[in-house]
């Protein structure tokens, strides 16, 4: 058991260090490149700005009723912002992308694979590595930060609805409260640990989408194990990413 | 088109051996194809017929022995080599394998833009709709491959395998999943090929009557080996029951 676990983590690490490789090697695949940003970025956006508005809007009622036994409803624009730019809009873009493109990406590779496309694609002599896992995981890997912008800008909005709805906030004074205080370290590192997050999801749907060979039932495990394990390693990296964070930017850690 | 026969176009398993984990597919393997010949393989299921087609095209490895197309030996070459050899080749799929993203257009697009950059953005236009006439599905282009059944998938398969011209033809089960109509109908696509130009043909099947129509010569695997080679007419004449359970009609 211990010793498959150790495998699949080597075997995924190989195919996550080929992909990196053959990323910077022609030819490149523009055109296949360009549509993989459609769906992964424009197929999300809906999701990923609903989710942020709903969160925003959620985070704000929680957050008012605790603050104002304190007097202090006046925070609740910086607590919004930084809760967003910290860490609720890096981590759930990364788990709604895990969720929708995961899915779709551990499926479509596996389903490619049971119906022998891609083999068909090796027989034109394209290579199908580069053609199939290495533009998604550049797409996931950019595209991500830029949802995760989406979603923070989504859920500041939110939480601004939500306090103009309760209290007439205006919406100057609730981003002059929202940004002020706001450091570029509060914001950049946050966002950018993303493209790491958005690589691991590529890697780990591609993996098991791409290397599975057990027809219908392989589509069925690809699809699971791509939502489940990048999930989990999305969760077990931004532990250790915070902590970089913290380690690179000690302002943010106080 | 081609103009005809050549030396070229042939095939040959020398001894060849392959084997997934600790099971022996294919052991000691040996047949020649000669150009503009078509071969049937025939045999159970499991005995390794798909995978001699992987082998010829490139897409797996003899583990022993030598596969030579078109004269070039399939295990030493580079990418660059496998894409010289492997633009003369066309291959249908069982599951005819059309890139369900592409429309049937693109489908046929694709071997042509990547495999033969001489042609205009026309020229590939024109050419992927005469093949697709040739097989009876011009007017079907623009359809996704889930929008055909599974007779036209397995048209469209065909004609991307024929799109650009190939001098060796790989088929894998032609007739598999279709009725009795639709796999004749492919079976005379593939008649028309061979006779009008002279391609080369390997075709893996287990429709004994078609490959009777379209086959010069039988092949029939038997776990892992070569339990018969020749004519259809040689076949017949052996005595052998278990060679009876593959060749005969009945």
């Amino acid at each position: 058991m211990l010793k498959s676990v150790f495998s699949s983590i080597g075997e995924v690490t190989l195919f996550g260090a080929r992909a990196i490789r053959d990323a910077f090697f022609p030819p490149f695949e523009w055109e296949y490149l360009f549509n993989q940003f459609y769906e992964i970025g424009v197929g999300s956006f809906l999701l990923v700005v609903a989710s942020g508005f709903a969160l925003g809007v959620v985070m704000t009622l929680h957050t008012r009723s605790t603050l104002v036994q304190f007097g202090a409803t006046a925070e609740i624009p910086i607590f919004q912002s930084l809760a967003f730019f910290n860490e609720i809009g890096p981590l759930v873009a990364a788990l709604l992308m895990a969720g929708r493109v995961g899915a779709g990406i551990g499926a479509q590779l596996a389903n490619m694979r049971a119906t022998e496309q891609i083999d068909a694609i090796e027989t034109l002599s394209v290579d199908s590595f580069k053609l199939l896992v290495v533009t998604r995981v550049i797409a996931c890997t950019l595209m991500l930060p830029l949802l995760t912008l989406f979603m923070d800008a989504a859920g500041i909005l939110g939480g601004f609805v939500s306090e103009h709805i309760w209290s007439r906030l205006s919406l100057t004074l609730y981003m002059h409260r929202a940004f002020d205080g706001v450091a570029l370290a509060d914001f950049l590192p946050p966002t950018l640990k993303t493209a790491v997050f958005g690589y691991l999801i590529a890697i780990i749907s591609c993996f098991y989408g791409y290397t599975t060979n057990e027809g219908s039932d392989g589509v069925r495990k690809a699809a699971t194990n791509s939502v489940v394990i990048s999930s989990l390693v999305v969760i077990l990296a931004d532990v250790i990413l915070v902590k970089c964070i913290f380690f690179l930017f000690p302002d943010q850690a106080i | 088109m081609s103009d005809g026969p050549d030396s070229g176009n042939t095939i040959a398993f020398e001894c060849v051996e392959k084997g997934f984990n600790a099971r022996k597919v294919l052991d000691k393997v040996s047949f020649t194809v000669a150009a503009g010949e078509a071969l049937c393989i025939l045999g159970r299921s499991g005995t390794g017929k798909s995978v001699t087609l992987k082998l010829m095209i490139g897409l797996l490895q003899a583990d022993a022995g030598k596969v030579m197309v078109a004269g070039e030996n399939m295990s030493a070459l580079d990418e660059d080599g496998l894409a010289k050899v492997r633009r003369n080749m066309g291959y249908l799929f069982q599951s005819a394998a059309l890139f369900d993203s592409f429309t049937v257009n693109q489908n046929l697009a694709l071997p042509l833009h990547r495999l033969d950059r001489t042609k205009s953005p026309e020229e590939i236009k024109q050419a992927v709709h005469q093949a697709l006439k040739e097989v009876g599905l011009e007017k079907d282009g623009e359809k996704l491959p889930s929008a055909l059944s599974g007779g036209m998938q397995k048209r469209a398969g065909l004609a991307r395998a024929l799109v650009l011209q190939p001098k060796i033809l790989l088929v894998d089960e032609p007739a598999s999943g279709l009725d009795r109509i639709t796999a004749a109908e492919i079976d005379e696509l593939l008649m028309k090929v061979k006779t009008e130009r002279r391609t080369t043909m390997v075709i893996v099947t287990h429709d004994i009557h078609g490959a009777r129509k379209i086959g010069d010569k039988f092949a029939v695997l038997d776990q892992g080996r070569v339990l018969a080679f020749g004519t259809p007419e040689e076949l017949d004449r052996h005595n052998d029951s278990r060679l009876n359970q593959f060749i005969s009609e009945r």
